[in-house]
């Protein structure tokens, strides 16, 4: 099948977590479900992807002037950019584009520490035009799974406004696809505004490093309402 | 009286299509191993009967589909009783009852290791191929054929016609026109096609009667169409063009062509050269954010176009031609439906402007097709980008007018195993989303006609019927306007 892409700019990925029923948790069985859905569509499996997300806390010799410091610090790494490291800041709605270098200067400095990182890892599929990336969400040196993402990507067209609509069609139909399965949760988008941290309409990565920082947050929100509900 | 014997002919239909079919009809819920044990001649032959079968039941959903869409045009006049709803049932039984057919062909065929070359692999095939059904509908026969014609001893003549047998059905897949012009022969569609052509020449003459040069139509585009930008180049210069697309993403609305054809911003340098149209080879059609469509023209400076192509609005590089091919599959498909189009219109009208009508039409039905141009372009790329993975929606509108049909379709198929597809006409009550709710104020009241299909597992009998309604819807709209 014909491979190769030809086009200087990248499609809006949109970035779907999901969303356990009240009461259920994720599971690995999830995650096998989701993957045969996909292939069951005619997905064709093309290769592994791998991005990572990592809570910085500021090293300080003084800790009370932590409250000086933003309060999430988060630096990300994308498969399709390897020679970049994204920074978002999430409460004051600012996000960096920087070399790859810079978690090694990072740690030369020891300005900044890594607090909580995790790992968004798994199979990468293609649907005629669309890419497909399904993945757990597990902590690095961990195997214990919090969190299923999907990655949808639209090709052809790179204005995020034009393919809107197009990615609503995608989804109705992949609901579609998945509900038959019956299993206790679903998957949900929430849209950040990108335009609160100055990013125009036509995609970049950094929309990408947006997304998964939102995503991070909402999974973490929800495993935390479990937990707040089992306690 | 009519619609009984209608009910008769398709009875008769459906008794002949289960007597055709091969007796072993267990082997659809045996497992592939039974078939196995038939000799491998003998499973291409019944391969090869089935597909005629299949090719069969494709063509009566071909023109069941036209009769569901005559009817809701009927529908949509006045005065109309309960007859098209009759017409409906009628269709919607027979289009049912063809389904499970094609189906059931669809799944021997599967098993039977055509769709796929799954039979490849299965030692003792005897050095015989299956005959291979490719995603988009071709039938790779003539390998296989030619082996078995060589193994029977064939001789000469017979391997010579069945080559040109080959060559004959490629012509006639990809130059439907041509086909009609020599022999006479043509299907439902192009005979109809012909049908309407007096009527539409004297409309379309009146309207065109002033677009008789290059610039004309090119300035006719522009205003019909204000998105678009027109530009055009001489043959070299567009090679260089292609290469250094695509611009920058500041520079999209900042671009200026060697040739900029309708400068009408002061950004943009007033080149409009006279002289140089006579030189004019290559026109580029450009609609932000959706497509790229480059044009040639031949000889150059004539209204003549010869080949037509589209692209993604961020592609770029030397392949990006008239003839040349995208790398994503929605617009190869759009590029394919486009050259049977102009195809198409070079065979009904050799005198008046054909540029004109060939772009005019494309651009007029897209933006007919959806009160926000955009919005059509994209559901029919929803449904072709997966086209190859074998799921389809798209959502078509046509505005009303004296000869056009006035309806809201929305098509859903899908391909997997577990999932039952729906065909479901609706411009009633019906919603997916605002938008289409917004469609359906404007065109008015309508009908909401649901068919509900059962569960077709086969992927041959689905992509073919995919693409057989879209072919039909398409050849349809084009027909009611020109």
């Amino acid at each position: 099948s014909f491979q190769f892409r030809f086009s200087f700019f990248f499609s809006l990925p949109r970035v779907f977590f999901w969303q356990p029923n009240a009461g259920s948790t994720v599971n690995s069985q999830i995650l096998n479900e989701v993957s045969q859905c996909v292939e069951s569509i005619n997905g064709v499996k093309e290769g592994r992807w791998k991005a990572t997300l990592t809570f910085y806390k500021p090293m300080l010799r003084d800790q009370a002037l932590s409250a000086e410091f933003p309060r999430e610090f988060i630096g990300i790494s994308l498969p399709e950019q390897p020679n970049k490291y994204y920074f978002v800041l999430r409460f004051n709605k600012i996000v960096l584009e920087s070399d790859s270098s810079i978690q090694l200067i990072m740690e030369k400095l020891q300005s900044y520490k890594s607090r909580v990182a995790l790992n968004f890892e798994g199979f990468q599929y293609q649907l005629g035009d669309f890419q497909l990336r399904v993945g757990k969400v597990v902590p690095s040196h961990s195997e214990n799974l919090r969190g299923i993402v999907m990655e949808v990507e639209y090709l052809p067209i790179s204005s995020l406004e034009k393919s809107k609509q197009i990615m609503e069609e995608f989804f109705d139909i992949w609901q579609d696809a998945i509900s038959k399965r019956s299993l206790p949760g679903r998957f949900i988008h929430i849209e950040p505004d990108f335009s609160d941290y100055g990013l125009a309409d036509h995609y970049t990565s950094q929309h990408t490093a947006v997304q998964y920082t939102h995503v991070t947050s909402q999974l973490i929100a929800s495993v935390q309402a479990v937990q707040t509900g089992r306690n | 009286m009519l619609q009984q014997h209608h009910q008769q002919q398709h009875h008769h239909h459906l008794q002949s299509a289960i007597t055709a079919a091969p007796p072993p009809s267990a082997t659809t819920s045996t497992p592939p191993s039974s078939t196995t044990g038939e000799a491998p001649p003998k499973q291409v032959a019944l391969a090869m009967d089935r597909l005629g079968q299949a090719a069969r039941l494709i063509a009566d959903i071909r023109l069941g589909a036209d009769r569901l869409l005559e009817a809701l045009f009927v529908a949509s006049q006045p005065h109309q009783s309960s007859k098209p709803l009759h017409l409906f049932r009628q269709e919607d039984e027979s289009m049912r009852q063809h389904l499970q057919d094609l189906r059931t062909v669809g799944k021997q065929l599967e098993e039977s290791g055509v769709l796929n070359e799954s039979l490849r692999s299965r030692s003792n095939s005897w050095g015989l191929h299956m005959p291979l059904v490719c995603p988009d509908g071709a039938v790779v026969a003539y390998a296989w054929k030619r082996q078995l014609a060589g193994q029977a001893g064939a001789s000469a003549v017979d391997r010579t016609r069945l080559a040109l047998k080959a060559f004959t059905d490629q012509k006639r897949r990809f130059f439907p026109h041509l086909d009609d012009e020599e022999d006479g022969e043509g299907t439902d569609t192009a005979s109809k096609k012909h049908r309407n052509l007096p009527a539409l020449a004297e409309d379309n003459q009146d309207n065109l009667g002033d677009c008789k040069t290059l610039s004309d139509v090119l300035t006719n585009l522009e205003k019909e169409i204000p998105n678009l930008k027109v530009s055009t180049y001489e043959r070299l210069d567009w090679l260089k063009r292609a290469s250094s697309l695509p611009a920058s993403a500041n520079d999209n609305t900042m671009e200026a062509p060697k040739h900029n054809f309708h400068s009408t911003s002061i950004l943009r340098p007033a080149l409009q050269n006279v002289a140089s149209m006579d030189k004019v080879a290559v026109i580029e059609l450009f609609f932000p954010s959706i497509f790229r469509a480059v044009v040639s023209l031949h000889p150059a400076g004539s209204t003549d176009p010869d080949s037509v192509a589209f692209f993604s609005p961020d592609e770029g590089g030397s392949y990006m031609h008239s003839r040349g091919s995208s790398v994503y599959h929605v617009f190869r498909q759009i590029t394919e439906h486009a050259t049977v189009a102009l195809q198409y219109f070079l065979g009904i009208r050799s005198k008046t402007a054909l540029h004109s009508l060939l772009v005019w039409s494309l651009y007029k039905c897209l933006n007919c097709y959806s009160i926000f141009c955009s919005y059509f372009v994209l559901m029919m790329y929803a449904c072709i980008s997966f086209c190859s993975t074998g799921y389809a929606a798209t959502k078509l509108y046509s505005p009303k007018s004296a000869s056009m049909v006035c309806f809201l379709f929305h098509f859903f198929f899908s391909f997997s195993n577990n999932y039952s597809p729906r065909l479901v006409f609706f411009s009633g009550n019906k919603t997916m989303n605002p938008l289409v709710q917004q469609m359906r104020t404007a065109i008015g009241n309508g009908q909401a006609i649901s068919f509900n299909l059962t569960s077709c597992p086969s992927s041959l009998s689905n992509s073919f019927c995919f693409k057989t309604f879209i072919d039909s819807i398409y050849f349809l709209n084009i027909r009611s306007r020109f």
